[in-house]
């Protein structure tokens, strides 16, 4: 089950300070940087539940990244919904399309399971990617942000944006250590440890994944539709498998199954993406370097590896007390 | 309570049960016996629902669950224990258990709620760590405890399901006799009203415990009786008990 310590208590501080202070101070440029970080932090977040804390490790995130923007932009600009509806819809409709793809994946395994959902987000993409009402290949423009002036806060603006995204992911991660630690999450921790032992016990598995992948879905839609309110235009790229492949590179390069090591993951992969763009075009070849380093060192993540220094420390701490302790008793003896 | 009729398995051209038929009423406690290889497991993972048999049927409280997955089964009162622990092991000793009972009162899958702080989990938690001596350890990791207190986690969690009927498959497999004699114990102590089906090795746990012996031999029903006549049965020596007999 997740639990909190001290370290992750301080990476999560230090981490909402670092975003507030540069919402609070950055130019425009620093701020769609943020925005960017923020919104990929809460598509990392959702793949961490499903992936990080019940072992399903999914290749459609993005796809239902892209269902939750379009359902937003289709249901806004062409229906007509007021966005507060609109979003609330493409909510429910990424939650129970995610929910159908748990429950149909939720017997499959390993390599299965990654197969079939990036069946599942490959057949979103190619059907967004084709069809007139989606806009097809040119997307869909003109997507309204929510409008919060009844609070007196204006959304068009890009600090009012940033925070408004930090407030949301601040929400998200709440959300998500309380579905962890329910009698849901606890069942989903025992199926990750031993799924036939909790078949045995009565539960049944599929529904307790169903129902993970679903609110794990429904936080990626979540992802979507600040995605589509931030650019205000969205293409069928969002959909495309490339999208979930560069989450679970986020999630792995932060420390899968710590919540907090994706947040990292999130902070660590934009930046490093901008900074190398502006020096080479080949900046993949760098961020894939730094992955096979990180996946070679056995530590879990950058967020994995701190943990261990961390550990490593207040051990050497712990041993030092004991060795000064023996000295003072042999110091008393004499 | 639990009955099973013509019960046959085959895995090629290894018959692994043949023709069983069995009878538990409610509350007796049956020792399963019989040399390694003679079905002993498989009956029991036909009888959760882990394998299905070629033909036969599985009745539970008179009801034919042959068609119902494990959890179904498990649902209706049909717990089992492991030969091998099937533990959560990054877990606790009371995560555990909590674990289980949850499963029984309906909150392992609510999502507001934290379920090992219900109360009603809370009390089958502590109940059954007491029945299994478990208090001291439940806030160990099942990692870092002996095998042992693995060995009594693993009833302990099948207890927790709060079950009609538990199959316990070799519960003193691996512990010295320190801790067997502890089983003892513990199998004397659980409730009267709970049928216990138990696969074991361990010949004196097996004559304390059992109101009657089944013996299995290639998957097949040699001995079902009282312990007295067990001990006094000649084909029973013959494939089983001799080396037990000389010792």
């Amino acid at each position: 089950m997740f639990r909190h310590n001290a370290l992750r208590c301080t990476v999560l501080l230090l981490l909402a300070a670092a975003a507030l202070f540069q919402a609070l101070t950055a130019g425009y440029f620093g701020l769609e940087i943020l925005t960017e970080i923020l919104i990929l932090a809460i598509l990392v977040l959702a793949l961490d539940i499903a992936a990080g804390f019940g072992g399903m490790v999914s290749l459609c995130h993005g796809a239902l990244m892209g269902v939750g923007a379009y359902a937003y932009a289709i249901l806004s600009a062409k229906a007509g919904l007021s966005p507060p509806v609109a979003m609330a819809a493409a909510l429910a409709l990424t939650g129970g399309c995610a929910w159908v793809i748990g429950a149909i994946c939720a017997r499959s395994h390993g390599i299965y399971f990654i197969m079939a959902t990036l069946a599942f987000g490959q057949m979103a993409y190619s059907y967004v990617f084709e069809a007139p009402v989606f806009g097809g290949d040119d997307g869909l423009g003109g997507i309204a942000r929510l409008d919060l002036s009844l609070i007196g806060v204006d959304l068009n603006d890009s600090r009012s944006f940033a925070l408004f995204c930090l407030a949301v992911l601040g929400a998200v991660y709440g959300a998500s250590v309380l579905i962890l630690r329910s009698g849901l999450g606890r069942s989903l921790a025992g199926v990750m440890h031993n799924e036939q032992r909790m078949r045995a016990l009565g539960l049944t598995v599929w529904r307790v994944k169903a129902d993970v992948f679903g609110l794990s879905g429904m936080i990626a839609g979540l992802a979507g539709v600040l995605a589509a309110q931030h650019v205000m235009y969205i293409s069928p790229g969002l959909l495309s498998w490339t999208v979930s492949g560069e989450a679970l590179v986020v999630v792995i390069l932060g420390g899968l199954g710590t919540l907090v090591g994706p947040l990292v993951g999130a902070a660590a992969f934009v930046l490093l993406k901008h900074e190398l763009s502006a020096l080479t075009p080949h900046w993949h070849l760098v961020v894939g370097v730094i992955l096979i380093a990180v996946v070679m060192s056995r530590a879990n993540g950058i967020f994995g590896w701190i943990e261990a220094c961390w550990g490593g420390r207040a051990e050497r701490r712990a041993a030092k007390a004991v060795r000064k302790q023996k000295t003072k008793e042999v110091l008393s003896d004499a | 309570m639990l009955e099973t009729r013509n019960l046959d398995k085959s895995f090629g051209a290894v018959h692994v049960t043949r023709d069983v038929s069995l009878k538990l009423e409610r509350g007796e406690r049956r020792v399963i016996l019989g040399p390694n290889g003679a079905g002993k497991t498989t009956l029991f993972n036909q009888l959760v629902g882990e394998l299905t048999p070629d033909s036969g049927s599985v009745h539970l409280a008179g009801a034919d669950v042959t068609a119902l997955p494990v959890a179904k089964r498990a649902r209706r009162g049909l717990s089992r224990s492991y030969q091998k622990n099937t533990l959560f092991d990054g877990l606790t000793v009371e995560e555990n258990l909590g674990l289980a009972a949850a499963v029984h009162t309906g909150s392992a899958t609510q999502l507001w709620s934290d379920s090992l702080a219900k109360p009603e989990v809370r009390e089958i938690v502590e109940e059954v760590a007491e029945q299994v001596n478990l208090t001291d350890f439940l806030q160990a990791r099942v990692s870092e405890v002996s095998y042992g207190v693995r060995r009594q986690l693993e009833v302990g969690v099948a207890l927790a399901t709060r079950p009609h009927v538990l199959l316990m498959d070799e519960p003193t497999s691996g512990v010295g006799p320190e801790m067997a004699k502890g089983f003892h114990d513990l199998l004397n102590n659980l409730p009267r009203d709970l049928t216990l089906l138990i696969i074991e090795h361990d010949m004196d746990l097996a004559f304390d415990v059992a109101d009657t012996i089944t013996v299995l031999n290639y998957g097949e029903v040699v001995f079902d009786g009282l312990p007295e006549a067990a001990r006094g049965s000649s084909l029973l020596k013959e494939i089983y008990l001799g080396s037990w007999e000389d010792a």
